[in-house]
């Protein structure tokens, strides 16, 4: 595990899933914004178009990564992404634009996502922080808000020797303050907005003081051409009514009740 | 030859077969040969099973589940669901026939009042009421199909939980998870949920099928993917492994404790070998 330093300010996003025109505006603001250093949680391909374009970006941003799911399988060549969908319609999405990275991700990006620490540690003010993909103990364990329990968390805090632990893997954000001030912060994703209606990304800016404050940074990004990019690379319809719409088209069933309830489909 | 043993990972899923195989159906490929008379596994007392809530809690569990037979006929059910939903998200596995309005009413405000996720799985076996009745006994659709519109009337989100009992009889090609998707949309289910399990050849199917796990088959395996390795099952007689093999005594691990049955268990049954070819889980996802 790698130890990244001591902080007061960061900016973590995660999910990035080609979407290279929304890390863009999310590097930009968050550089306006004091970050002592920026974290991605990992997941730079799926779902977007032209999955080279992000690297540049996170090198020229000194952006501090983990390995994802989606990181792991491309770099150790897997079958398919490892995001742990059951069914059999979300399973056939994730095929096609697994492929469609696989295929259109330059060797040299793939070994640098191999290079990728899986998990990071910092001290941000006096928290211990611990910074992982989906959960501590699995790189693609979902951590929805109406499905961790605080139980779960303290066993995460205790067994991993942390104050805060910041995921992603879910695509919507969430943060939840327990007795001891403990914190567990799902950062939501960048790659595409989260089953809300609206177009925006969200990414987290965190800031010790006295206390740790999260601030969720909604980003505005022209999602318009992305989505215009996406369709003339063939991928599906369904992912660019996603970015269009701000509703999640696909990877339905893995929501708890909850979650699902909030979005259209 | 020695039998193969999962190693156990850590308690993610809690099982509580709180009505053990007590159910007002008697369904001809139930797993368990549950039913109406005579139940070869006893219910569970309130008070079992809010202390199993407890410990689980202290352990670190992620998610509850409640099944039998039929959780409905509890008389404590719908108390049970709201302990268990101030621990972690909860699940109940249905047939449906028992969910009035009333009962809808009462999910809806306990969803309401917990900040975790309450699911309610309802099993249906084919979108032909025939064809599912032929297995799950007349009436059994209507009274699910009812269930399904009920609780989405209310935002609950019901999941219909099928078993592919009848899909030998569909001709080939006819994709079973969009038919039944097809079908909740076509009943005002906007936002349809499907869940598909195997068929598990015991209980009243009879055993017959594979032969058992052998260590070398297991050479090199992802234990991870079997539910054993972090799924326990409370249930009457003690707690056991996995929520088929609930209430056999070769799959029994601990008297009651949760904690004391953390340790790995026998891939000694026949639907051992389901779960090891499908990758089959009874959890949601």
């Amino acid at each position: 595990m790698d130890d990244s330093g001591e902080y007061r300010r960061i900016a973590v996003f995660g999910g990035v899933y080609s979407n290279y025109l929304a890390l863009e505006a999310t590097l930009a603001d968050a550089g306006g914004r004091g970050a002592e250093a920026v974290f991605c949680l990992g997941d730079m391909g799926a779902f977007g178009p032209h999955p080279d374009r992000v690297f540049p970006l996170l090198k020229a941003g000194k952006v501090l990564a983990i390995q994802g799911n989606y990181d792991e399988s491309l770099a150790m060549g897997k079958e398919d992404c490892g995001c742990g969908y059951t069914d059999p319609r979300d399973n056939h999405f994730a095929r096609l634009s697994y492929a469609y990275t696989v295929r259109n991700t330059a060797p040299e990006n793939t070994a640098w996502l191999g290079r990728l620490p899986r998990q990071r540690r910092m001290r941000l003010g006096r928290y211990r922080t611990l910074l992982c993909h989906g959960s501590p103990r699995r790189i693609n364990e979902f951590l929805w808000e109406s499905a961790t329990p605080n139980g779960l968390i303290e066993k995460f805090l205790r067994e991993y020797r942390a104050d805060a632990i910041l995921c992603t893997h879910t695509g919507i954000k969430w943060h939840r303050i327990l007795a001891d001030d403990h914190h567990l912060v799902n950062i939501g994703a960048i790659g595409r907005p989260e089953n809300d209606g609206t177009t925006v990304v969200w990414y987290a800016l965190l800031t010790a003081e006295d206390d740790l404050r999260v601030e969720f940074i909604p980003v505005a990004y022209d999602h318009e051409a992305l989505a215009c990019e996406m369709e003339h690379e063939g991928l599906p319809y369904e992912f660019a009514e996603t970015i269009r719409t701000g509703w999640w088209t696909t990877c339905l069933e893995i929501l708890p009740a909850k979650e699902r309830a909030r979005g259209k489909y | 030859m020695t039998t193969p043993a999962a190693p156990f990972a850590q308690l993610s899923a809690l099982w509580i077969q709180v009505t053990g195989t007590w159910c007002n159906l008697k369904c001809t490929h139930c797993f368990n040969a549950s039913g109406p008379t005579d139940p070869w596994l006893k219910s569970l007392d309130t008070g079992t099973v809010l202390h199993s809530l407890e410990e689980a809690e202290s352990l670190g569990v992620k998610e509850i589940y409640f099944t039998g037979g039929e959780p409905f006929l509890h008389k404590d059910i719908l108390p049970l669901v709201e302990a268990a939903l101030r621990v972690a998200p909860t699940t109940v596995l249905t047939n449906g026939t028992r969910i009035t309005d009333r009962v809808a009413d009462a999910l809806a405000a306990l969803a309401a009042a917990s900040p975790y996720s309450l699911e309610v799985r309802i099993s249906v076996d084919d979108v032909d009421r025939e064809r599912n009745d032929r297995v799950r006994g007349r009436g059994a659709f209507d009274k699910a199909v009812r269930a399904l519109k009920l609780l989405s009337g209310r935002g609950l989100l019901p999941i219909l939980t099928a078993t592919e009992i009848l899909q030998a009889e569909l001709s080939e090609g006819t994709g079973m998870y969009d038919r039944f998707r097809d079908f909740l949309l076509s009943i005002g289910i906007a936002k349809p949920r499907v869940k598909i399990i195997p068929v598990f050849r015991m209980g009243r199917l009879g055993e017959s099928g594979e032969d058992l796990l052998t260590e070398e088959m297991l050479r090199g395996f992802d234990f991870s993917l079997l539910q054993c390795t972090e799924t326990r099952v409370v249930a009457d007689g003690g707690v056991y492994a996995c929520p088929i093999l609930a209430g056999l005594k070769e799959a029994r691990l601990s008297e009651g404790s949760l904690e004391a049955s953390f340790r790995p268990c026998q891939l000694y049954h026949r639907s051992c070998v389901t779960c090891y070819q499908t990758g089959m889980t009874c959890r949601n996802a």
